[in-house]
């Protein structure tokens, strides 16, 4: 019983104590995220199709899918854009005619990206991206090929 | 001291005892059913101490919600749902854990539903009914857990797409291409395996 | 045969569709070998599967199986053992409890989701992914450092193009 009182006492003075460094920490978080979102086709055929200049994905992306269990053997970038979304705001990144992605900074490294097919919002995803990790978003694509949306915080 | 026979009482008698707290009820429903939630754990499972384990749970759970039991289907439909519901649990907690293979990774995500094998018309002719029974039994363990588990569950519990989609989370569409993908991998594996026996 | 007309004459087969429209694709499957050959294929299926589950039995004799049942329920249904905890104190538990939790959960986010550092490396496990429709999983490789949320729609999706050389523009 008296246990109990002190256990819960205790919990009291950490939450304060951790309080007390969170209002420390605030002023240092970071007010804007720079981000690179990329687009990339995946397929099993070794050049892109007639009339599309696909480029291969760079070294590190390729190593990237390799360590993922994806099953196309090639990938090519379809586009890529670097933007910055400030803190408390949405930024929409249109990746193709049909794919956009919407990226909102929420706190510290936090951010919701929601994925709009077609004008549909097929996907929301909220996590932590610390910097140098990836998300990637993919699904199937017509005739046995794939697409991959690539976000990576880059500073 | 006579103790009540209720081997001759229907089930619908024995859940209004069972609900007034006659365990020896609940124990002739559990001795009437038992093999067919048994067999439905086994399905959704593939592992016979894991379908022993559940189909125990669901027993336990069926006594504990016995109350809420109107009647609306049958008793044993209604245990089916709480196995089956367990099973689905289990499932989800055991993929989490499991690291994505490519190969699972390829059944699961759909990346295969669009290769589809060539059509077999007759997958099981020629077989005699132990021998279909075996080779289903090979060919159900086979299929991912998705798969399997919506063709458990049109085939075996007979729910409509809109159930089988609430029941799983997911949209009738893919409930179709699941259950459209596992029904023509079953008779794929059925046809190699009677190939593959027969060499 | 296109890949959803394949599943129409799935759910034909299963009863899913309207009474019209099944009366139709039925007589169009008639004239179409192809059709025709992949509904055999799918009654056959069926019938295989049938009655599948009839033979297989429980491998636990009756009165083994009902004891494990019987101890566990007798054992969820005993009374716990009572602690005797103050009144006032065993009221207000309830809430303090969780709530200092609460409060420890949203700090200990704040603090350790800083970026400044790189040895305090977001350690905040991801949100709930919230879809549209359930049909995603995510694979997670932490010493790589890339997340993949598969969507695992046919290739006929809302994201992917549907021209002829199924590239994504």
């Amino acid at each position: 019983m008296r246990s109990k009182v002190i256990s819960v006492t205790s919990v009291g003075w950490l939450a304060c104590v951790l309080v007390g460094l969170a209002c420390a920490e605030l002023p240092a978080q970071a007010a804007e995220m720079k981000l690179q979102a990329f687009l990339l086709w995946g397929t099993d055929e070794r050049k892109p199709p007639e009339g599309k200049a696909y480029n291969p994905v760079s070294a590190d992306i390729r190593q990237k899918l390799k360590d993922l269990p994806l099953k196309w053997t090639n990938w090519f970038e379809v586009n890529r854009k670097d933007f910055v979304v400030p803190q408390g705001t949405t930024k929409e990144v249109p990746m193709s005619a049909k794919c956009q992605v919407n990226v909102s900074y929420l706190a510290g490294s936090e951010v919701e990206v929601s994925l709009i097919g077609k004008g549909k919002e097929t996907l929301k995803r909220t996590q932590s991206l610390p910097r140098g990790e990836i998300l990637f978003l993919g699904g199937n694509a017509p005739n046995s090929t794939s697409w991959l949306v690539g976000l990576k915080r880059i500073e | 001291m006579t103790v009540k026979d209720h081997s001759s009482a229907d089930d619908q008698t024995l859940v209004r005892a069972a609900q007034r707290g006659d365990m020896a009820a609940f124990e002739e429903l559990v001795a009437r059913h038992r093999d067919k939630i048994f067999a439905r754990a086994y399905s959704m499972m593939r592992n016979e101490e894991e379908a022993v384990d559940l189909s125990q749970e669901a027993w336990v759970k069926g006594w504990q919600r016995l109350r809420q039991f109107q009647g609306e289907s049958g008793f044993g439909t209604w245990m089916t749902r709480i196995v089956i519901n367990l099973c689905l649990d289990q499932l989800r907690k055991q993929k989490r854990q499991r690291t994505e293979s490519i190969e699972a990774m390829d059944e699961e995500s759909g990346g295969v539903e669009r290769h589809m094998p060539v059509v077999t018309v007759n997958p099981t002719a020629g077989l005699e009914r132990a021998e279909l029974r075996q080779r289903i039994d090979r060919a159900l363990g086979q299929l991912s857990y998705e798969h399997r588990t919506v063709l458990v569950l049109h085939e075996f519990e007979e729910m409509e797409y809109k159930q089988i989609a609430k029941t799983m989370g997911c949209s009738i569409g893919t409930v179709m291409s699941r259950l459209f993908y596992a029904r023509r991998k079953l008779a794929a594996l059925l046809a190699d395996l009677k190939k593959q026996d027969s060499v | 045969m296109d890949y959803n007309a394949q599943l129409k004459l799935q759910a034909c087969l299963d009863g899913e569709l309207p009474e019209g429209e099944a009366g139709k694709l039925a007589m169009t499957a008639a004239r179409d070998g192809e059709a025709a050959a992949l509904l055999e294929e799918l009654r056959n299926t069926r019938a295989a599967l049938a009655g599948f589950e009839a033979e297989i039995q429980l491998p636990e004799s009756r009165e083994f199986f009902w004891s494990k049942i019987e101890r566990e329920i007798q054992r969820s249904e005993a009374p716990a053992p009572g602690s005797a905890a103050p009144p006032l104190f065993a009221l207000l538990r309830p809430f303090l409890v969780p709530a200092f939790a609460l409060a420890l959960v949203f700090i200990a986010g704040v603090v350790l989701t800083r970026p400044t550092s790189p040895v305090r490396r977001a350690a905040a496990a991801d949100s709930e992914t919230t879809l549209a429709d359930a049909g995603a999983f995510t694979y997670r490789d932490y010493s790589a450092g890339t997340t993949l949320v598969w969507l695992s729609y046919p290739a006929d999706n809302e994201v992917a193009e549907d021209d002829e050389m199924g590239t994504v523009n």
